[in-house]
């Protein structure tokens, strides 16, 4: 105690037995956390306001005449807290009860059985058998627009949804209509969640099954999907997600949390964008020579003879068509290369534009950036400048008709014609899908998308941040960092690189805006870069 | 301690006669000889009874009205041991879940019955069946209409008068 009074901005307390020094003005509940205690909660949400209603966090605290809702109840100094005590258990066990008094216990076909607040709380404290013998009231299901689907059944009133529209997208669409079991969220007039642009979110917040995405509706298991962390690639502002993937497939992304950059939440944009990642029909062997004379080889024998023409090539001039959607390591590998074996003349990018921005009210930093790609800014850093307009068409005349070394990565050149770097003296196209404009390519060789690879990309903020290998490359799809990096290293003497790390530490060790970083400095949350390079 | 061979006392050659434990094995099989058990089954003219807990090739249970029960809640896939189950959920016109593809690898299947102990709605069960001889390997892959058209009883995992085993 004596401690705590000379530091006035921190309280120290027991929960559980042990005791926890926290700052002033944190929650029991928190405070619980900090220890690894989970206290049990519904209403309450880190993101939002707690209005202490759903009454399942209440904790014993000695001295007080009731249990107190720790979601609510400040840490005071010399507090003792049980959330363990009997009568915490027979109050958590009650209020359980009367959750499923109405709840369906339809968990065989809710969707999000198996990450359910309700199924896990239950099975740790509930009852074994029920007592409720009454028949249950029904409500069937409510289409909300959007992608959002309401279970009134299944829903525990904990109107976190409720909240996250009014506080967080500021757009009060959702409110709670009658009472007591009759209670159900309902939305204002006809439009519902239409054209919201953030209302995918209560779905990640709701913590039972009574909002459920229409996207992912029946479509896997929660226990069958593999989480990896990555950042969301359909614009700049780089929020932070998690892809959940099953049978190699992406199924579904959510928000990972990052206090500087997206909160607990993502846009609807991002989260609906995400088939094309699972887009069939890859390239999956390298191919080897022009038009008619293609024909499938493996690495070696590509990469031998590619680095023999780049030998008789040297001084050369390189023009160079990149991609936001590559990653730091990628484009700053080919643009070292290229540089390697002549001298670069233009290196640029193309990136679909939108209109306008799209902010989040209540969480000013997210924005859905106008740039609809993630890596704009690190193929700015790398020395990649933007052309063509902004549905990502034109601007790529002179590369069209370049005789020199032509370098094509990511750009499905989709607008350009077949004639597409005839003049060239030596044309690579660097892809995930052919494309009629690779027709003249001397090499096409398979890569990776950012799913399957780890790297960094830099979003709008001037942040780098990780992504990590979530899928399988089809085929012999290899990430750039690695193709290119071995040419590198054979041109240039050397060790090629062994992992995206190895390829970010050679960036680090040349660009000025990357210096001192590394994949590790780097970790989960990203690290800024300074103004004057971002 | 020395090893010590304990030397045994034999009759001497030509000394012993062999009768009694002859008589004493022939009386054995004559007594077999009377008292007929039959135990050739003649198959399959004559059908074999199976234990109630057998446990043999698949059976969907379907609704009165022809649906298969099954939900897609994707339980027996998650504790196949074997791994012989792939489900895809989907939901069918009256906004039921459903099973759009349901198959079971009868090759890789061990039947050990989990998937029918451990499914939620009684749906699929591990029937009291065993004659299942095809002539092509893809035909043991049971699709759902196959594994609803079979008509064999189902296995009882366990005893109806004492589902506790108390």
């Amino acid at each position: 105690m004596a401690d705590s009074s000379r530091r006035a901005d921190t309280v120290t307390l027991t929960i559980d037995g042990h005791e926890v020094n926290v700052p002033k003005g944190t929650s029991l509940l928190h405070a619980a956390e900090t220890l690894g205690i989970e206290v049990p909660h519904y209403c309450y949400h880190p993101g939002l306001s707690a209005p202490a209603q759903c009454r399942i966090c209440l904790v014993e605290v000695e001295g007080a005449p009731k249990l107190q809702p720790s979601c609510v109840t400040m840490a005071q100094d010399g507090q003792v807290v049980h959330t363990e005590s009997p009568s915490a258990k027979r109050m958590r066990q009650g209020v359980l009860e009367f959750y499923l008094v109405n709840h369906p216990l339809d968990c065989p076909i809710c969707d999000m059985s198996g990450e359910c607040k309700l199924q896990d709380y239950v099975f740790d404290e509930g009852r074994e058998q029920g007592r409720a013998r009454e028949p249950k009231r029904v409500f069937g299901r409510d289409d909300f627009g959007g992608d959002v689907l309401y279970y009134g059944d299944r829903c525990v009133m904990c109107t976190r949804c409720v909240r996250f529209m009014d506080e967080v997208a500021q757009d009060a669409r959702l409110t709670v209509v009658e009472r007591g079991d009759r209670a159900v969220i309902d939305t204002f007039f006809e439009s519902g969640l239409d054209d919201a642009s953030f209302a995918g979110n209560i779905v990640d917040i709701c913590p039972v099954g009574a909002l459920v995405s229409k996207d992912f509706l029946h479509k896997a298991r929660a226990w069958d999907l593999d989480h990896t962390p990555s950042i969301c690639p359909n614009c700049s502002q780089g929020c932070n997600i998690d892809l959940h993937a099953r049978d190699n497939l992406v199924q579904r992304l959510k928000p990972r949390e990052n206090q500087e950059v997206n909160g607990h939440w993502m846009c609807d944009y991002g989260r609906a964008n995400y088939e094309w990642i699972n887009r069939a029909g890859r390239i999956e062997s390298p191919g080897v020579g022009r038009g008619a004379k293609r024909r499938a080889a493996d690495w070696q024998t590509a990469l031998g003879s590619l680095l023999d023409r780049l030998r008789v090539s040297e001084g050369a001039g390189v023009r160079i068509v990149g991609s936001p959607f590559a990653s730091n390591e990628a484009l700053g590998t080919l643009h070292r290369l290229s540089r390697a074996v002549g001298t670069v003349t233009e290196s640029v990018f193309r990136c679909r534009r939108a209109e306008d921005e799209d902010p989040l009210p209540g969480f000013p930093l997210l924005v859905r950036q106008r740039d609809l790609a993630p890596n704009v800014d690190g193929a700015g850093i790398l020395g990649f400048e933007r052309a063509g307009s902004d549905d990502a068409t034109g601007g790529l005349g002179a590369a069209a008709s370049h005789d020199g070394i032509l370098f094509v990565l990511g750009d499905q050149l989709d607008d350009q014609p077949g004639d597409f770097g005839a003049d060239a003296s030596l044309y690579v196209y660097l892809g995930t899908f052919d494309s009629p404009a690779a027709r003249n390519a001397d090499f096409v060789l398979p890569v990776t998308t950012f799913t399957e690879e780890d790297g960094t990309f830099v979003n709008a903020q001037g942040r780098v941040q990780r992504f990590e290998q979530g899928l399988q490359a089809p085929g012999s799809a290899r990430p750039v960092w690695l193709v290119l990096g071995a040419l590198l290293a054979a041109l240039e003497g050397g060790n090629p690189p062994g992992s995206a790390a190895d390829a970010f530490a050679a960036l680090a060790s040349e660009y000025a805006a990357f210096a001192g970083l590394s994949h590790d400095a780097i970790g989960t949350t990203g690290a800024v870069l300074e103004p004057a390079h971002a | 301690m020395a090893i010590s061979v304990k030397v045994m006392r034999r009759p001497e050659a030509g000394r012993t006669s062999y009768m009694r434990a002859t008589l004493k094995g022939m009386s054995l099989t004559f007594k077999h000889l009377l008292r007929v058990k039959k135990v050739t089954l003649e198959y399959p003219e004559d059908q074999p009874d199976l234990h109630p807990r057998w446990r043999g090739t698949h059976r969907m249970e379907v609704h009165a009205d022809g649906r298969p029960k099954c939900v897609a809640c994707g339980l027996c896939p998650t504790v196949c041991p074997a791994n012989c189950i792939r489900l895809v959920g989907g939901e069918d016109d009256q906004g039921n879940r459903y099973p759009i593809v349901y198959e079971i690898d009868e090759f890789r299947c061990i039947f050990c019955g989990m998937c029918q102990e451990v499914c939620p709605v009684e749906a699929i069960h591990v029937g009291q069946h065993f004659e299942n001889a095809e002539y092509t390997r893809d035909r043991f892959v049971y699709d759902l209409d196959r594994l609803m058209e079979q008509d064999h009883p189902t296995t009882l995992l366990w005893d109806p008068s004492d589902p506790r085993s108390e």
